[in-house]
């Protein structure tokens, strides 16, 4: 029986329910509780997530959840496979380590007024819970929810400081990710209207290759595009993700443009698991090659930090698109398809590390220098080694240094792109990387450089705020020690095929 | 053999925890002091570990493995031996600099890199030291802060970035090829010849190690660099860090394979490399600008030698050229200290110069020293045809370069002391030139070339002079008619490729318009229906 709940499903419920708890809470009590109730929920968040990997990590199997004990078509199921289980843990990691950077940013004013307060620690938990809901969705009018929420979430992040330029950016942000659901509404519509569900295990079975399919598909899969920012669908990404405060900058590029990634990957993988042997694959490379290119060279143009490190999420962007390109050709099954997907993924985990590391880093940057122009970071480095050494581990991780996970995650991309003989995807990939160590050095450069006048600090930051800063940029690092293999942990409640090309 | 894993285990972990030790601040700002201590566990792994530790496996997570075969033990001893002693230099060096825990930071870094390269045993590993110290010598060469060192610093990090992208196309090519999944990089070369990339791979290869031993045109970051680092820097990167390209070309080429077509392309492009750093380095007067140009020279020689070896498929090469680049490590590091002992020093300049003046000639091959025996270490792979010939002429070039660099070290001193330099910058300086002037004799007979009686047979010993006494001659066509050369700016050609790169700037302008008219809502509304329809169409189309 495909659907029924396994031992420990309930664990995916609570990932989804204590930050919506906490939500509720932080309204009920308030801006002056605000803090206090999200920081209190994040360590639980983070054992479920913790839980729930060790569980499909143990049993070697999917788990889920069959709410109200109605099996579907008739009701909704949640599902955590390998690949949600990685995603929900690097969440659960990186929220609350935003939330210790943010307190100094949002604190609990002592007056009445505690407006941005509220605002900013519901809605981190609120993004939590909508990127959950994603990662555990299995059904795609569940999930057109989850990604709603999560755009509703994280939209206003971008405009916390109520400046005209970054209520701009909100709104750009908010239409184009509207037209964005329509589209997959509309494909999603489609598929209900052609196969009479719309839970992807049971899709998956029915689905057939015809246009009713493609169709939907395609538009499904445009749309979740413009969400995702791939280039050229990327015009409100820069202006969002630099003008945010630094910490909702960090949940916004290190997690939230995951989430439409991560469906298309369901979408592809799941739905219709031989889609990505379609030459419809290597056309999406195409926007894929022209993020990494464009995007990089961008980067290396940008006068400020913040918008450099955007720019750069465009061109990493576009590194987890190849996957589609890269696991096709021929089947899931072959071992380089295998070795594409899980480059593909270990890249997204690593980039979000990276960073969100990065942004935080550049927000203390800021909050140190009160700017944050590039040529004007002279004499940064000796004031915040620290934080300077983070941006540094990002940066190594961004161009794909060993021992880094963007070096193992690069590695595993080029070999899929040997191994197939589509030898032009690996040339993109170098020359992304060599771009990005150029932006990455420009940076670096000023940073350790002498100042000509000494600096004057605005502000003085504390060495806990840059030690976690820190700390996510060398777990960046560090994932470079997961063996140049497939993850075994990604590939469980794969196709069996994906399995087999491991042998 | 626990004790030889334990000493190349600790040849790398020690530079990496007295650098991680610098997180304390106490300590870090007594680390320029201590920078000497760092690479001793590599002199005594080079000394005791060779052939007895096959392979030394770390598990994982690290999973890091080592070796330490002959011609790496040559190397990495060597290249120990001038870390320390010019780590001894730098104690005195950097006192009083306000930055000098930054430098031994960054000193320390490259040293890690530096040394771990020629024990690496995976291809994993062997890209992470190779990327160490490629990457953290920026930090030494822009140290001064000063625009010539930023200038040089940028370049010098462009073209190893450039390189690292060739190196890693190349190493994913081999992992392919390489059956079992394998990573060790002998099982990678063993697969090499047969692989289906097989010339991409080379190509790769050499295009990569070829940037860092500066053959020509990727020589341009060398006199850049080696002019802007500061003294000590200059020494070791000159001397030992150039030598991870060397240790690459010699662990990565399949020797045992006659290849004829790219050994001898490999062997022209050194040739060249070799004749053109003679050329440009005559036209110099900073002498540490002569010295990168004779770098530039010496690591063409030594591409040539490999070069001719794999075209004839003798595995033995790689001892001779091993042998002859450790030799180029203590000279070359030695010249680099000299000239700051030089500049340090008063009127009484012959405890510099008479030492320096047998290590300059013995890059021509003065016989009796060690360059005389590293001509003879890699006779046999050059032969006595036309690559022979043009050998010895280098050779001359060599000695003609050489006499070039004596007199610019004299001519070119600033100094106003009138005392004798500090102890602290003399000893090291003497301690190296006698390296340089012995070690070579203790290693020759591990190149199983012949005896160390050999070098003194007297038709040796004229084969050696011969290009000493060509290169005096031209010497004084030089000294008589130098001024009527043309000056060529350090770097050569580095600066039409400055302006060539400078003539991209309107691509960037044009991506960044791009972007602006992308950027705009119906542009992007309409790409977006776009991108749905193509996608829609292209499942349609083909299956």
């Amino acid at each position: 029986m495909p659907h029924s709940t396994t031992a420990g499903g309930f664990l995916l419920v609570l990932a989804i329910v204590l930050p919506v708890i906490g939500v509720l809470l932080a309204l009920l009590l308030g801006g002056r509780h605000a803090e206090r109730v999200a920081l209190a929920v994040m360590p639980f968040g983070l054992v479920v997530a913790v839980a729930i990997a060790a569980s499909v990590w143990n049993s070697r199997q999917v788990l889920q959840y069959v709410i109200g004990g109605w099996d579907p078509p008739l009701g909704v199921a949640l599902r955590a496979d390998g690949l949600s289980a990685a995603m929900m843990v690097t969440a659960a990691l990186l929220i609350p380590a935003i939330g210790l950077v943010a307190r100094a940013q949002f604190p609990t004013p002592p007056g009445a007024e505690a407006r941005a307060s509220l605002v900013f620690w519901t809605l981190l938990l609120a993004v939590w819970g909508a990127l959950n809901a994603v990662f555990l969705g299995a059904d795609l009018f569940n999930l057109y929810v989850a990604l709603e929420l999560l755009t509703f979430a994280a939209v206003p992040l971008v405009c916390l400081d109520g400046r005209a330029e970054t209520l701009a950016a909100a709104l750009r942000y908010l239409l184009f990710a509207l037209l964005g659901s329509i589209l997959y509404l509309l494909g999603a519509a489609q598929l209900y209207g052609a196969y009479g569900t719309l839970d992807i295990a049971l899709l998956s079975g029915r689905i057939r290759p015809e246009p009713v399919a493609w169709a939907a598909l395609s538009l499904m899969t445009a749309g979740l595009l413009a969400k995702a920012a791939l280039y050229p669908l990327h015009l409100w990404l820069p202006p969002a993700h630099a003008g945010a405060p630094a910490p909702a900058s960090a949940v916004l590029s290190g997690l939230v443009v995951k989430a439409p990634f991560f469906l298309v990957v369901r979408l592809w993988f799941d739905v219709m698991p031989r889609l990505p042997d379609y030459a419809a694959a290597q056309v999406l490379g195409i926007p894929a090659a022209a993020a990494i290119l464009f995007g990089s060279v961008l980067a290396l143009r940008q006068v400020r930090l913040k918008l450099l490190i955007a720019y750069s999420t465009v061109a990493q962007i576009g590194y987890l698109f190849l996957i589609f390109p890269l696991s096709g050709g021929g089947q899931m099954g072959q071992p380089w398809g295998t070795t594409a997907w899980t480059g593909g993924v270990l890249q997204a985990i690593s980039h979000a590390f990276a960073k969100t590391a990065m942004f935080m880093a550049a927000g203390l940057v800021y909050e140190a220098l009160g700017h944050d122009r590039i040529s004007g970071l002279a004499g940064i480095g000796r004031a915040l080694p620290i934080t300077v050494f983070a941006l540094g581990l990002g940066g190594m991780s961004l161009m794909g240094l060993p021992p880094s996970g963007g070096f193992v995650a690069k590695a595993m991309l080029l070999t899929a792109a040997v191994g197939e003989g589509k030898w032009w995807w690996a040339l993109v990939v170098l020359v992304g990387g060599v771009l990005a160590g150029g932006y990455v050095f420009l940076v670096l450069a000023r940073a350790l450089a002498d100042p000509t006048e000494p600096l004057a600090l605005r502000a003085n930051i504390s060495r806990t705020r840059q030690l976690v800063v820190f700390a996510l940029a060398l777990f960046a690092v560090l994932l470079g020690f997961v063996p140049l293999r497939p993850w075994e942990l990604l590939l469980i409640g794969r196709p069996d095929a994906a399995i087999m090309g491991l042998k | 053999v626990i004790a030889a894993d334990a000493l190349l285990a600790a040849a790398l972990a020690t530079p990496v925890a007295m650098l991680a030790a610098c997180v304390s601040r106490r300590l870090r700002d007594r680390m320029p002091a201590l920078l000497a201590f760092a690479p001793v566990p590599a002199l005594a792994a080079a000394l005791l570990a060779p052939g007895s530790a096959p392979l030394v496996s770390f598990p994982p997570p690290l999973r890091m493995t080592l070796t330490l075969d002959v011609p790496a033990a040559m190397l990495l001893g060597t290249a120990a031996l001038l870390w320390i002693i010019a780590g001894a230099y730098c104690a005195t060096y950097l006192r009083g600099e306000p930055n000098a825990a930054r430098f031994a930071e960054w000193w320390l870094l490259t040293l890690a890199g530096s040394l771990g390269v020629f024990m690496a045993a995976d291809l994993v590993s062997f890209y992470l030291t190779y990327s160490v110290v490629s990457l953290a010598a920026y930090g030494l060469i822009a140290h001064d802060g000063t625009p010539g060192s930023r200038r040089a610093g940028t370049v010098y990090v462009a073209l190893a970035v450039l390189g690292e992208a060739l190196l890693l196309m190349g190493f994913v090519f081999m992992a392919e090829a390489t059956p079992n999944g394998s990573l060790l990089i002998r099982d990678a070369v063993a697969a090499l010849p047969g692989s289906p990339w097989r010339d991409a791979s080379l190509a790769l290869l050499i295009l990569g190690f070829g940037l860092k031993i500066g053959l020509v045109p990727g020589h341009v970051w060398m006199p850049l660099a080696y002019t802007a680092a500061p003294t000590p820097a200059a020494s070791v990167l000159s001397g030992a860090a150039v030598k991870a390209g060397v240790i690459g070309l010699i662990r990565f080429l399949p020797f045992g394979v006659p290849m004829p077509a790219w050994g001898e392309a490999l062997a022209t492009a050194g040739m060249f490399s070799a004749f053109y750093g003679v050329a440009v380095g005559i036209t110099q007067e900073n002498p540490r600008t002569v010295l990168a140009y004779s770098s530039v020279s010496q690591m063409g020689l030594l591409a040539a030698v490999l070069g001719m070896g794999w075209a004839a498929g003798d595995p033995g090469a790689t001892l001779g050229a091993s042998f002859s680049a450790a030799n180029h490590i203590l000279v070359k590091g030695a010249l680099f200290l000299a000239i700051g002992v030089a500049a340090a020093a008063g009127p009484r300049l012959w405890p510099v110069l008479f030492p320096a003046s047998i290590l300059a000639m013995g890059l021509g091959g003065l016989p009796l020293t060690g360059g005389a025996l590293a001509k003879l270490a890699v006779k046999a792979e050059l032969g006595n045809g036309l690559v022979g010939v043009l050998a010895a002429l280098s050779a001359a070039g060599s000695a003609l370069l050489m006499l070039h660099f004596l007199r610019c070290l004299v001519t070119c001193r600033t100094t106003n002391t009138d005392t004798a330099p500090p102890a602290g910058l003399a000893w090291p300086w003497l301690a190296i030139a006698f390296a340089a002037i012995a070690v070579p004799w203790i290693l020759y007979p591990v190149t199983g070339s012949g005896t160390r009686f050999d070098a003194l047979v007297s038709g040796t010993v004229w084969s050696a002079v011969w290009p000493v006494l060509l290169g005096i001659v031209l010497f004084g066509g030089l000294w008589h008619w130098g001024s009527k050369l043309p000056r060529v700016p350090e770097g050569d050609i580095v600066l039409p490729g400055e302006a060539a790169l400078r003539k991209t700037a309107p691509w960037g302008e044009a991506i960044e318009r791009a972007d602006r008219w992308l950027r705009q809502w119906p542009v992007a509304s309409l790409s977006l229906l776009m991108l749905a329809i193509i996608l829609g169409a292209a499942m349609l189309a083909w299956r």
